[in-house]
């Protein structure tokens, strides 16, 4: 009877293991950011009162799901950003009236790839320095991707002189100016 | 026999499956047994798998201290079926057949452990060396312990009493990898019928070591110096006291015990927010920074057995307080402001419990046993962070088990249990102000006042055979969990776990529904088990990932869906010669959710297939003392890649264990030493139900260690 019992269990499971394999998704969504038109990236700057245009291409296998854009200071150096080689902080201080930005975005369903552009704007009062930008996407199962850029809030320099209104020093700001030189931002 | 006459007799078993009953209870001459030779023997007479209809796996003192490890539950994770998982090199949870969290129950000395069990980071707050004895109960086991006893049910025991006036011992160990040094100390004596015992219980352990020099977590970068794991060192102190009074027919106790632990997280992901601080990890890696958490658990418990001829009757009273502080640096997100201070979450949790059973012989080969159980439960949260708001639980369940003893060979066992739970959760608003649609601020309500009550009928039944060198178990049974305050009541931002976190109020009490079998053949030479079992849940809850996003943060929704597990355990043990021994084990899970969104997929944290081979060789007397053993344990996993969002694909591993150990007696004066290689090889591997897996640590590397256990 024992015999019996073990032969028929052994038969039943190996029913039930063979019945299992379905069809669902099992990849992440992707955060493309190597395209000529993707911004920002690490070490980017942005200006107050002006806006700039988010940029990036999203692929998934199935369906895109949403993303979300956040922005939050990181005036006390809290994280990395996602890239090997950080770019030079400035100094860590207390924020005033930090930029705050956080807003969802739909996407249609259906979408496998989607080239987004965003426009957002910085508001003219907010305090200028170190920032995080944070893109997450879903796709329609769940799985998220993640990318997280480090940028700069800057004030846009007006004329060919290096007249800064930013609160946090014109030394620093220099240096910051130095970094960014080139104006390859916008 | 004797383990027959030893449960009516002594409290610490108060819950015992309902296979020993009084009527077997004759010719006990003597109050006192030691109960480590009585549990030895157990396994091996094979009437030990006559006593219940589930699978259940029995050990001491001894095998904890073969398989001693940086935690209990490392410990037990010898046993098929039997998992850990580890959130320090001295802290972790268990899990049976993949069920943990609210899903299985520990209880000690008959009292369920009321810690926080529903969070990811919580381990078990319980001086492994005060533990004589662990049963394991594979399987539904709401019958005899209650709801959450779902996967199973590990049940600790302090069973040790002194037989002298005074008497103790000491344990000494340390290890390489996360350098843990410890030392525990018992002493009791005895003098008529009265009795006391006295522990202490202080371990210390360094940051963990990982054979990794980065850690890559999406596209986060972290560099590892020396491959430790910045600031996940933690201490421990534990004491304990036991005052016994016991006589023929009547043995009460009272044990008094304090748990305390402080334990750093991994410095650079607090939960899964990749972070770097000002603070120097690197200077010191016995420090304990931010973020960090202290337990303290405080138990006061009463065991009472009285015998009426052959009638027993137990009482377990308890008191639990159960406090746990999480610090971390304020920091601050989205429209939370920057907290003033580092306390991030308190959870405060006083539990008061009590059960009381009888047991008693029917007829000629019929016994009952009657149980009723009740619990209270207070629940308060402070801090910054919000995950579960303040609840209050009241909880009592009654049971009836029965069983006929058809013949020696063939016993058939039944039992129902109905139960009912209350719980009241109290509203939570958030402390900082967050602007509506309107953008005026307001203080959002994470939690809203609920109560709710929740009713459960279960039921088990099963049946022992015997058969020559065969034995069968086979026990279906339901068992039941209400949803956890957590589930019915969130609505915010898990800052641990950076996901916006939503209950559901309508959620349904989860139900089990498992069959049960336990395959056995034997005779002196080959022992083979085989334990199979199917798992049917109509409405398992589940946090689903959906693609929402709010507040910035991917939404969880808690959601309820059908699923399907089945699985087994087998183990294999050949005696080649007097002295060496091989010996397999092995585990399989599947699982698949039938409904829901989630359609298709597995559940979370589903263990991959393992198994270990061993080789074991005792050579008796000797240069090892009186006894000795070498092990030697090839443990493969397989990889996991059925996994559901957000979780990571997990390749298989290969591990080398060795294990040395020896044991000496002189005048009067006990010795034992066991010497562990873990992970020989220096392997780096994932372990799939890993605490830090998702943000893709991998697990410590080769750990050498020494456990020296003196007794007088």
């Amino acid at each position: 009877m024992i015999r019996k019992t073990i032969l028929c269990t052994v038969a039943v499971l190996l029913l039930l293991s063979c019945g299992g394999s379905g069809d669902y998704d099992m990849e992440k969504p992707a955060i493309d950011m190597s395209g000529a038109s993707a911004f920002p990236l690490t070490c980017d700057t942005v200006y107050r009162g002006e806006s700039f245009t988010f940029g990036a291409l999203f692929t998934d296998n199935r369906e895109l799901g949403n993303y979300n854009i956040e922005i939050h200071n990181n005036f006390d150096h809290h994280s990395h950003s996602t890239d090997n080689t950080p770019c030079a902080p400035d100094e860590r201080k207390a924020p005033v009236n930090p930029f705050i930005y956080n807003r969802d975005f739909r996407i249609p369903a259906g979408t496998v790839s989607l080239e987004v552009r965003n426009s957002i704007p910085v508001p003219e009062d907010v305090d200028t320095g170190d920032y995080h930008f944070m893109i997450r996407l879903t796709d329609r199962a769940g799985w998220q991707q993640l990318k997280a850029v480090s940028i700069k809030v800057r004030e846009r320099e007006t004329g060919a002189g290096v007249r800064l209104v930013s609160p946090d020093g014109a030394a620093k700001a220099l240096s910051a100016s130095e970094r960014d030189g080139d104006g390859s931002v916008m | 026999m004797i383990f027959f006459s030893l449960s009516g007799n002594r409290p610490e078993r108060p819950v015992q499956p309902p296979d020993t009953i009084a009527e077997t209870v004759s010719g006990r001459d003597e109050g006192r047994i030691v109960l480590d030779e009585v549990t030895v023997r157990a396994d091996r007479a094979g009437n030990i798998r006559m006593m219940s209809a589930q699978n259940v796996v029995r050990v001491d003192r001894s095998f904890l201290d073969d398989h001693f490890s940086g935690s209990l539950m490392q410990s037990l994770e010898h046993i098929p079926g039997v998992r850990a998982v580890s959130i320090s090199a001295g802290q972790s949870r268990p899990s049976i057949r993949g069920m943990g969290f609210h899903r299985m129950v520990v209880t000690e000395n008959g009292i369920r452990h009321e810690g926080q069990q529903w969070g990811e980071d919580h381990g078990l707050e319980i001086d492994r060396f005060s533990v004589d004895e662990a049963t394991v109960v594979k399987g539904p086991a709401s019958l005899l312990h209650g709801p959450e006893a779902i996967g199973g049910v590990i049940l600790l025991r302090n069973s040790y009493i002194p037989a002298t006036r005074a008497e103790g011992s000491f344990r000494v160990y340390g290890g390489s990898a996360g350098r843990p040094a410890g030392l525990s100390g018992r002493a009791g004596g005895r003098t008529g019928r009265w009795y006391y015992v006295m522990s202490v219980t202080c371990t210390d352990y360094a940051d963990g070591r990982v054979p990794a020099d980065s850690i890559q977590y999406y596209s986060y970068y972290i560099r590892l110096k020396g491959g430790r794991l910045r600031n996940t060192a933690g201490r421990e102190r534990n004491a304990g006291f036991v005052l016994g009074f016991e006589k023929e027919d009547f043995h009460s106790r009272l044990l008094i015990s304090g748990v305390y632990s402080q334990t750093g997280f991994f410095a650079d992901a607090h939960g899964l927010e990749v972070r770097l601080s000002d603070i120097d990890y690197d200077s010191s890696s016995r420090d304990i920074d931010l973020p960090r958490h202290t337990v303290s658990h405080f138990k006061l418990i009463n065991n009472t057995v009285r015998r009426f001829g052959r009638v027993s009757w137990e009482t377990n009273i308890a008191f639990q307080k159960n406090l746990r502080k999480e610090f971390s640096e304020p920091v601050s997100h989205g429209y939370m402001p920057v907290p003033p201070d580092t306390q991030e979450r308190l959870f405060d949790k006083e539990t008061f419990s009590a059960t009381t059973l009888i047991g008693m012989p029917v007829r000629e080969r019929i016994s009952l046993q009657a149980g009723l159980s009740a619990e209270h439960q207070v629940n308060r949260r402070g801090g910054w962070g919000f995950v579960i708001p303040d609840f209050r639980t009241t909880g009592a369940g009654v049971f009836v088990h029965g069983r006929i003893h058809v013949s020696d060979d063939l016993i058939i066992s039944a039992g129902v249990r109905a139960d009912r739970l209350r719980t009241h959760i109290r509203s939570y608003r958030d402390w900082y102000a967050t602007p509506d649609e309107d953008g005026l601020p307001v203080y959002r309500e994470r939690a809203t006042a609920l109560q709710k009550a929740f009713r459960s009928i279960t039921w088990s039944a099963g049946l022992n055979r015997r058969y020559g060198p065969w034995t069968l178990n086979v026990n279906i049974g339901k068992s039941f969990r209400a949803p956890a305050p957590k589930e019915l009541g969130a609505d915010g931002v898990n800052y641990h776990i950076f996901r916006y976190e939503k209950g559901d109020s309508g959620l349904k009490a989860e139900e089990s529904f498992q069959l049960d079998a336990g395959f056995g053949w034997q005779n002196g030479v080959l022992t083979v088990r085989w334990e199979p079992f199917i798992n049917y849940f109509p409405n398992y809850i589940y946090m689903n990932p959906t693609p929402e996003y709010l507040e910035g943060l991917q939404m969880y929704r808690h959601a309820q869906a059908g699923v399907i597990r089945f699985g087994f355990e087998s183990d294999f043990r050949l005696q080649l010669t007097r002295r060496l021994s091989l010996g397999m084990q092995s585990e399989y899970l599947y699982a698949e959710q039938l409904s829901g969104d989630r359609r298709g997929y597995t559940l979370p944290f589903s263990p991959p297939p393992a198994a270990g081979f061993g080789i074991e060789y005792r050579p008796g007397r000797g240069l090892w003392g009186e006894s000795g053993d070498i092990l030697l344990e090839y443990r493969v996993t397989g990889s996991q890649h059925r996994i559901v969002p957000p979780e990571e694909r997990t390749e298989g591993y290969q591990l080398l264990n060795l294990s040395l150990g020896c044991s000496r007696r002189m005048r009067g004066f006990g010795m034992n030493l066991r010497l562990q290689a873990h992970n020989l090889l220096n392997r780096r591997y994932y372990d799939h139900t890993g605490f830090y897996r998702l943000i893709d640590v991998p697990e410590p590397g080769r750990n050498i260690s020494a456990l020296l256990g003196l007794s007088f």
